[in-house]
């Protein structure tokens, strides 16, 4: 409790100091802003108008059943699906359409690749390249898709797998680490991209109680780190300690949305309350 | 070849093999092993073009493309081998002399077809008709890697299509989402991880290739088991030297040598699996 506490207060003073250095000018430009995102399969419609701004520094925890569609909007956010309506815009940058209407796609293929290393995203299931060593997995895309020079990509990543705490598996391929290993460096993948938002689609889910710690951990510190985040979860101890904002999503809507201490413990919506009371 | 072998009746017990197995009608068999060889190693490219072909048409997003794909893979996947090594040199070979009958030979008024026979000017014949023994060959062995490589590019592309498909789709995605272009996806991740499911299929064809060579007879190549047939009979067109009927200790040489090569072949296939599987989860 004592931990967590430090940890909000670390983050407060860190933003705090932001703002007293960052005073002048205009109010910053949101990382990522999604305005009135609908989205559907055939008839089903899984979004139903949402609306999303993350700031540099935010770590936004999406939260709800399943089906309730958040890693179908997590996924809107980097276009690997495409919202039927709906503006999203990076760092200022709007999504171009081909055109306005519900069968639209990406215009701009060099747009689509420029967001997506900018918003690297870490999977449930890992999907590292089984081919590849944890180390490769690292600099693959750096090195193939920024054109980084394969020396520096290669100090980086191991830099970066240091700091996952898993420097030793550096030349091991993923099926030979453990779960929690591999999301870990899934996320060290990620980081290798320096992006300016990252993505996680139910981090934890695929692991198992112990592993699930070593996770838990890291992405801890890279929130404490000011790094801006969104973060699809069925872990509510997590969303409660990382997050400085909370979205319940239910049935494609937001139902309810607030900093983790509005959200967990002055919860408004009794379908919040029966969530939160059916996941203890 | 050797000296004592001008006289034959002072032969003697095996001596009389050493003369026997070094005539010039034995050389030519000798010479076959490579015609096999030279064939199976000119048709892997050929084949392999094919197969991505296929399997690349099978996937496209454009239809007329994709049935394309289809219709070839069904087509020769369905109809016997043997009636396409009948009816491809036929027909490829006549096709090519149709179409040089018509640049070269204009001014001929007479049909191309008349009855049963085939009929083309001397300009148009492929090869010419007086052109040297070589090219004649070397004319028939090229109908015979086409032929090959038609009949097994239709099932490499399926083996393909399929193995392609087998890639784990997350596996693709995560390329898609770390900006890579779907040209950097197939060659980075989809290319290099479908290989371990490709190769048992690719192996087993490589197998059906090897036992399929002696189907070059039907082509006018004369092949290892053409020769073996040949002088290992008592008396046939090339040799009527006076031995028994001998063509089990022929077509045993063939035996070894088919298995040898079948098994050098799967030797290198387990290798190359090793290779294609490390890290993936299948290989553990």
């Amino acid at each position: 409790m004592l931990q967590v506490l430090f940890q909000g207060l670390h983050r407060n003073t860190a933003i705090l100091d932001q703002l007293l250095t960052d005073t002048t000018g205009p109010a910053e430009t949101p990382v990522i802003e999604l305005r009135n995102i609908h989205k559907s399969y055939g008839d089903l419609e899984v979004i139903k108008g949402v609306d999303l701004t993350a700031h540099k520094g935010d770590v936004i925890a999406l939260i709800g059943s399943s089906g309730s569609g958040k890693s179908t909007l997590l996924r809107c956010v980097n276009l690997l699906e495409t919202a039927q309506q709906g503006d999203i815009v990076i760092s200022g940058e709007p999504v171009s359409w081909s055109h306005e209407t519900a069968n639209r796609s990406p215009k701009d293929a060099d747009q689509v690749r420029r967001f997506r290393t900018n918003l690297s995203m870490v999977f449930q299931q890992f999907n590292l390249w089984s081919h590849l060593s944890v180390l490769q997995n690292v600099t693959e895309a750096p090195v193939t898709v920024l054109g980084r020079d394969r020396a520096d990509a290669e100090a980086f990543g191991r830099a970066l797998l240091e700091k996952v705490g898993i420097a030793d598996k550096a030349d091991m391929y993923p099926s030979q680490l453990s779960g929690g290993q591999q999301q870990r460096a899934a996320i060290a993948r990620a980081l290798a991209m320096e992006p300016s938002a990252m993505l996680f689609d139910e981090p934890t889910s695929a692991l198992d109680p112990e592993t699930e710690a070593e996770v838990v951990t890291v992405i801890r510190e890279l929130a404490a780190e000011g790094r801006t985040m969104l973060l699809v979860t069925h872990d509510m101890k997590m969303a409660r300690e990382v997050a400085n904002h909370v979205i319940f999503l239910h049935q494609g809507v937001i139902e309810e949305q607030g900093t983790p201490d509005q959200v967990f413990k002055q919860t408004k919506s009794t379908r919040l309350q029966q969530f939160l009371s059916s996941t203890q | 070849m050797f000296e004592i072998c001008a006289e034959p009746r002072s032969l003697e017990g095996l001596t009389w093999l050493s003369c026997y197995l070094t005539t010039p009608k034995h050389a030519a068999m000798y010479y076959s092993i490579l015609t096999v060889l030279g064939l199976l190693l000119a048709v892997v490219p050929p084949i392999l073009f094919l197969g991505f072909a296929g399997a690349l048409a099978r996937r496209s997003k454009i239809a007329p493309v994709r049935w394309l794909g289809v219709g070839y893979t069904s087509i020769v996947r369905g109809v016997p081998d043997i009636v396409f090594f009948l009816f491809f040199p036929i027909a490829l070979d006549q096709a090519v002399e149709y179409i040089r009958h018509k640049i070269k030979c204009a001014d001929v008024l007479e049909p191309v077809y008349q009855g049963n026979d085939f009929v083309v000017c001397q300009a148009a014949k492929m090869p010419l008709g007086i052109a040297d023994q070589f090219y004649h060959e070397a004319w028939g062995f090229s109908l015979a890697v086409i032929t090959f490589a038609i009949v097994f590019g239709a099932f490499t592309a399926n083996t393909l299509h399929g193995a392609l498909n087998a890639v784990p789709k997350g596996q693709l995605e995560t390329a898609r989402a770390f900006g890579m272009s779907e040209r950097q996806t197939f060659w980075r991740v989809h290319m290099p991880q479908m290989w371990v499911y490709a190769l048992p299929g690719l192996s087993n064809l490589w197998m059906i290739l090897i036992k399929a060579t002696p189907l070059l007879f039907l082509l006018g190549v004369k092949d290892i088991v053409y020769w073996a047939k040949e002088l290992g009979g008592m008396k046939t067109q090339v040799y009527t030297y006076a031995h028994p009927d001998w063509r089990i200790w022929y077509f045993g040489a063939l035996l070894v040598f088919y298995l040898f090569l079948t098994w050098v072949s799967q030797r290198a296939f387990d290798r190359i699996f090793a290779r294609a599987s490390r890290g993936l989860s299948v290989a553990s």
